[in-house]
């Protein structure tokens, strides 16, 4: 009995311990993070400025506004195009990549290096190069070639989503393949050899073989680009301004305006709170559907 | 390429044989890594020119000579003494304080099976799948109300309070290379839990430490936004903050900027080719089946 008693005291003792373990990251993460999320949508149901003593309340008003509003609507456009053009092209260009430095070429580890550089600069730099890539640097290769290519991305309001996936693209390809390539090598090779004895061509190989194997790599590459193109700020800020016109605002920029330009802080709460929305939404579908097909192989 | 022939020698040798194929994805690569390093080249190209060549010559053409007058002017205009100072000095706190943080937070989870730290784990992975942008706006109000903006403490909290999360997911993923055996002997010796996990479970978790400071400070080093919101103050600034006024201050001129790029990127650089090895680690964390 006494022994029984002796073992419970240890186990809350140690349990006491491991919580305060726990609890300073505990509190700091709930302050910076999670009371700005409860924050945000407080806030998302009044009409506050940012500044004065009164917040009044406003229920769904701001939502109800967002739906008619066009400048919101063409943020959520735009974003919605960057994001899903990034997360097909930079998905399919990372696995090519990864699979090509996979296939014996000689010193893979420079071209891995190479690749990879570009993601180390902050998005606020990258956006800048690209600028004076597309205006200044490019245009000199039209009197090289003798060509008439217009390189003038940014300038114009049908070519600035091109030239943004440009930019993001270089950036971060670099960054998934290495990803791509720690699932490729961690692929046994008996099962390939396996496969070969049964018959299987190198194409079929790939997809019966290699894709389920590169399954969890799928899934972060997918959740990772969808994310982080979702969050498109600091690539626009040093680059287009959100311009032409409106053509390349995206969410954040939007709501950044809004709020801080625009003093509607309200206002700006309710978009950011869709924007949680929409990545909570798009996370969980996307690791439920590709978990499932993990399991399935 | 140049750089990769020398290296040759040193690589592995394939299991593959190398046929005509492999020859064409080389070249193939050849020419993606050309045209990804083609950026990277310009960059440096510009920062040695001058203001004359900038109108007078091609952008393609080499300077005519290498000038670090680009880099002496980059130097006095973003402030590099006061802003790289400060950019270095958050960074290394704000990574340290995530160190001890995560690795103890994601022990304690990962040892004690209590509802609670369930419940943590699940919590903290929140703050993965919502990263900090999408909250900026209260973010920034609840710094301005617990007086945390303009301040060096206010801003190294929160890229504390945002690296947590996934801090902990990747120490989480270590826990399983520290063998159970050796805690449980320092607890039958009689150590605390504190003390277990500091002088047993700390020293073994060194490489995943590495990974955790590599992959973060990367983050902090290069982030805008939080940086803009939190400091006006100019004897706060960060490099970013100052890169950015100087790209809208300078859009003609801009082979400053092209200076300023150059030392901005060059200590996240050397930390990354320096310790690649971790780097990958904590990237592919989780995409690595088994």
């Amino acid at each position: 009995m006494n022994e029984k008693k002796k073992i419970s005291y240890m186990e809350k003792k140690m349990s006491r311990q491991y919580f305060l373990m726990v609890l300073p990251g505990f509190i700091i993460f709930t302050i910076g993070l999670i009371v700005p999320l409860v924050l945000a949508v407080r806030y998302s149901f009044t009409s506050w400025d940012g500044m004065s003593a009164e917040k009044p309340f406003v229920a769904f008003q701001n939502y109800v506004d967002l739906i008619k509003d066009p400048e919101f609507r063409n943020a959520w456009w735009f974003t919605l195009r960057f994001t899903i053009w990034n997360t097909i092209i930079q998905n399919v260009v990372a696995l090519l990549f990864a699979v090509a430095l996979d296939s014996g070429i000689k010193a893979q580890k420079v071209y891995r290096t190479v690749l990879f550089v570009p993601c180390l600069i902050s998005a606020l730099v990258v956006g800048f190069v690209w600028l004076k890539m597309f205006s200044n640097v490019l245009p000199a290769l039209n009197d090289v070639l003798g060509t008439n290519i217009n390189f003038l991305l940014f300038g114009e309001k049908r070519t600035v989503l091109r030239g943004l996936l440009i930019a993001n693209n270089w950036q971060w390809i670099g960054y998934w393949m290495l990803i791509y390539l720690a699932g490729l090598q961690s692929v046994p090779g008996d099962l390939h050899e396996a496969a070969k004895v049964d018959g299987a061509g190198p194409v079929s190989r790939f997809i019966n073989v290699t894709l389920p194997m590169l399954a969890p790599a799928i899934t972060i590459c997918v959740v990772g680009i969808t994310t982080g193109s979702l969050k498109v700020y600091d690539l626009l800020v040093s680059s287009t301004k959100g311009g032409p016109g409106r053509a390349s605002t995206s969410v954040i920029y939007q709501t950044y305006t809004t709020a801080i330009n625009g003093r509607q802080y309200g206002y700006g709460c309710a978009m950011s709170v869709t924007l949680v929305l929409v990545l909570l939404m798009v996370a969980m579908v996307q690791v439920k559907g590709l978990k499932k097909k993990e399991v399935q192989v | 390429m140049s750089i990769g022939k020398k290296k040759k020698e040193k690589e592995f040798v394939p299991s593959q044989p190398y046929t005509k194929g492999t020859l064409a994805v080389q070249i193939i690569m050849t020419l993606a890594a050309v045209l990804f390093i083609a950026p990277l080249f310009i960059i440096l190209n510009y920062s040695f020119k001058g203001k004359r060549e900038l109108y007078l010559s091609s952008p393609l053409a080499l300077p005519e000579s290498l000038n670090f007058d680009n880099y002496a002017a980059a130097f006095k205009k973003l402030d590099l003494g006061t802003t790289f100072v400060n950019t270095l000095f958050y960074t290394v706190t704000s990574v340290l304080i995530l160190a001890l943080l995560c690795g103890m937070t994601a022990w304690a989870i990962a040892r004690c099976s209590r509802k609670f730290f369930k419940f943590a784990y699940i919590y903290f992975i929140v703050g993965i799948l919502i990263p900090y942008q999408a909250l900026f706006l209260p973010i920034y109000m609840i710094g301005f109300r617990l007086n945390l903006t303009n301040t060096r403490h206010g801003i190294i909290f929160m890229y504390v309070a945002t690296g947590v999360s996934f801090g902990v997911f990747l120490m989480n993923s270590f826990m399983s290379t520290v063998p159970l055996e050796l805690e449980e002997a320092a607890r039958i010796d009689g150590c605390s839990v504190f003390r277990t996990y500091f002088s047993v479970v700390l020293p073994l978790l060194k490489p995943a430490m590495a990974t955790l400071v590599i992959m973060q400070s990367f983050q902090i080093w290069n982030d805008y936004l939080l940086a803009s919101l939190y400091v006006s103050k100019k004897q706060l600034k960060t490099l970013t903050v100052a890169i950015q006024s100087l790209f809208s201050a300078q859009s003609s001129d801009y082979t400053t900027a092209m200076a300023a790029i150059v030392i901005s990127v060059l200590p996240i650089a050397i930390l990354f080719l320096s310790l690649q090895k971790y780097f990958i680690k904590g990237m592919t964390v989780g995409a690595v089946k088994g």
